[in-house]
């Protein structure tokens, strides 16, 4: 394992290029641009072996990657913002085809420049896995198991990861990089499990049909994802109910739920191996026997755990949580940790207009179904690429223990 | 470029199982039955949104592209993943409407033809949007009625031209761009079989009348499409490596255009003097189709 200084793109990069994915396929955008430029330059040196495809837009480097992995390629993508924005339409088709496509999201605004979870939070029901990073090294970490992730048996489905735009993108940290033969332990080859040889065409239709004349279910086994509507006049299903059944909806929501035991145990695995790791789903900091938790995500969580530290100094009960997957959500983690505090301050970088914070209101959400339930107080902080200081956290903290001592959070909501 | 053919020459073997619920006289599955007769079963199909994914019963593996504007990006990533299971031999073909090519998939489309990705886009053109009840496409033609060009007192059918979707292809100086008709088999098998032997990107665009749209009876949507090519209103041809052109259908004399248009219910309005208008267009269009015909385009 060797070590360099390097910006969270660069690592977003090397990440893929660990991954030996093979099909890469993006537009740029900043500030997430130097990652395609990287990557160009492993392919160009003959470092990674890949298809490249420049294509004219987001929309279009997603499909690339949805069907290139339909056909058996490791696909990776990555955009920014806007871009996000326009890609949004074809996040739904690979997830709905159960393709195990990784995207780096360099975490933008969606109305400025700067660094904000809204442009990814606003993805959140497209049934795309979804991690945020703190730290340049959690980057390409992530990037590593972004791919064991999706394509885990159980879950088959596309990943994105976050790192904040300008704050990680383009600042240099130092950075251990894995060695490729302990990734390659780490992370087997891809293989689709869609019928895609037309000399099997026969044998699988011929399977498909059997599969629903006998009057099988989704929960017996049935080994490829086929894309229904084409296949409909030959199972008799409607074509309109046959278009898009809601046993697809399901399959989907369950593997999504699968996915929150194969996140944790991959974490754990990539820690045995490579001596770092997350907690998967939320990771807790200085929580054991604390009052009162912070909530934060991205690189938030990296400057809450100074004022965290700092405030531990002066005697306060006070712990973090960074919550690394928001998709699937992990609900049952949250309401852990609530049955043992008596206050919960969530600090969200993003915003679903006319609810509030995402962050906020799914672990609101979580706290219903425990008996006692600790209080929730929510933060704006850091939108549009706001700064946020340590001093801006250790004020959250004040406010979420004396919500916690005087059991009243008022108001609910604060714009930082 | 292609050979001629004739009838003989056609495969026997089918790619579609028989009976589909298109409407009565449907020429896009018959675009479907011919392209993928003359592929063979050796291919793979993408279909976006149209009329198409409803009714096609093709041999193939098959994807349905979750995007309507998105089949050149789930083209080209299905030819470089096949090219990465080592399996080129796959030809990875689409059958687009209009829509998905002329207007919402265009960008896709152009980007495709661009980066000379090893595909072919077959554009069944019933020259409006038929699957959503006939809404004008820029692949319309001039005063043809559509539900969302109307006829009235102060309207007389679509305004603009049709676009020139084929001669925008071909400068993008790909391998093989070509025109054919439901009512020339032998000419669009020909055609298929020829760009399927090339690399890189192939184009072949398909008129394909619609029954229902355009107000055919439906025994007729033949024989109309096989007007439009005798009188000019479509001719048959193809075009190399973006340059070299061939008219490959030469009739010695044009018929009228009236005959294939007074079987068609979008242009029951037209009056004698706008037909004669389309007739001298068509001529002019023709004679300068003659001109390059053996030649470059530019």
């Amino acid at each position: 394992m060797k070590s360099e200084v390097m910006v969270g793109n660069k690592a977003v990069a090397y990440a893929a290029k660990l991954a030996r994915v093979n099909l890469i396929s993006a537009y740029p955008i900043t500030p997430q641009t130097t990652i395609v430029q990287y990557l160009s330059e492993f392919v160009a040196s003959n470092d990674l072996d890949a298809e490249f495809v420049n294509v004219e837009g987001e929309i279009t480097a997603q499909l690339a990657c949805m069907a290139g992995s339909i056909a058996g390629a490791r696909a990776f993508t990555a955009t920014s913002g806007p871009g996000l924005l326009y890609m949004h339409h074809a996040l739904f088709g690979t997830a709905r085809y159960r393709c195990p496509v990784v995207m780096a999201v360099a975490n933008r605004g969606v109305r400025t420049m700067g660094p904000d979870h809204t442009d990814l939070m606003a993805q959140r029901d497209t049934g795309w896995i979804q991690m945020y990073c703190e730290n340049n090294q959690e980057v390409i970490d992530t990037g590593i198991m972004a791919y064991r992730i999706g394509e885990d048996e159980r879950v088959r489905l596309p990943v994105a990861y976050g790192l904040d735009g300008y704050v990680l993108s383009y600042t240099a940290e130092p950075v251990m990089i894995p060695d490729q033969g302990e990734v390659d332990e780490f992370l087997p080859p891809f293989k689709s499990l869609y019928p895609v040889l037309p000399e099997d065409f026969d044998k699988e239709i011929e399977d498909y049909k059997r599969h629903w004349g006998e009057g099988r279910s989704i929960d017996e086994h049935f080994t490829p994802y086929p894309a229904d509507e084409n296949y409909s006049h030959l199972t008799m299903v409607k074509w309109g109910a046959g278009h898009d059944l809601q046993w697809r909806w399901r399959a989907h929501q369950e593997a999504l739920t699968r996915a929150k035991q194969v996140i944790k145990e991959i974490d754990e695995e990539y820690g045995r191996r490579f001596g770092r790791s997350y907690g998967g789903l939320v990771d807790e900091y200085r929580c054991d026997d604390a009052e009162v938790v912070l909530v934060a995500m991205g690189t938030i969580a990296s400057t809450a755990r100074v004022a965290i530290d700092n405030m531990c100094k002066e005697g306060k009960s006070i712990g973090l949580v960074k919550l690394k997957t928001i998709r699937p959500f992990p609900a049952e983690e949250f309401q852990r940790i609530g049955r043992g505090v008596k206050a919960i301050g969530v600090l969200d970088r993003n915003i679903s207009l006319g609810e509030g914070g995402v962050a906020y209101n799914s672990i609101r959400s979580a706290m219903y179904g425990l008996e006692e339930r600790p209080l929730v107080c929510g933060f704006h902080i850091g939108l549009a690429g706001n700064e946020v200081r340590v001093k801006n956290i250790e004020r959250i903290g004040n406010k979420t223990l004396k919500a916690a001592s005087t059991m009243k959070c008022e108001p609910p909501v604060t714009w930082v | 470029m292609s050979k001629k053919m004739t009838i003989f020459d056609i495969p026997e073997e089918e790619a579609v199982w028989p009976g589909n619920p298109a409407c009565q006289g449907c020429t896009g599955s018959i675009v479907g039955r011919l392209v993928y007769k003359a592929l063979g079963r050796n291919s793979v199909r993408v279909e976006v949104a149209s009329c198409a994914p409803g009714f096609m019963n093709i041999r193939v593996p098959s994807f349905y592209a979750p995007a309507f504007e998105g089949a050149g990006a789930f083209l080209t990533g299905l030819a470089r993943g096949y090219k990465l299971i080592n399996r080129e031999d796959v030809t990875i073909a689409g059958l687009i409407g209009d829509g998905g090519t002329v207007d919402i998939g265009f960008q896709g489309l152009s980007a495709a033809a661009e980066r000379n990705e090893n595909i072919f886009w077959f554009t069944y053109d019933n020259e409006a949007y038929m699957n959503t009840g006939g809404q004008r496409s820029s692949a319309t033609p001039r005063q043809a009625r559509t539900t969302t060009t109307p006829i009235s007192q102060v309207n007389r059918g679509k305004v603009e031209e049709k676009k020139n979707v084929p001669f925008i292809i071909a400068l993008h100086r790909v391998p093989y761009v070509s025109t054919a008709s439901v009512a020339y088999p032998e000419d669009l098998i020909a055609k298929t079989q020829y760009g399927k032997k090339l690399k890189g990107f192939k184009y072949m665009h398909i008129h394909s009348p619609c029954p229902t749209g355009w107000g055919v009876n439906p025994k007729d949507a033949i024989k109309v499409s096989r007007l439009s090519v005798e009188s000019g209103l479509w001719p048959l041809y193809e075009i190399l490596d973006g340059r070299q052109f061939r008219l490959t259908f030469k009739p010695k004399k044009l018929k009228p255009v009236s005959e294939a248009l007074k079987l068609q219910g979008r242009f029951r309005h037209l009056s004698e003097k706008e037909i004669a208008d389309i007739q001298e267009r068509t001529e002019q269009n023709w004679n300068k189709l003659l001109a390059l015909d053996g030649g470059e385009i530019c």
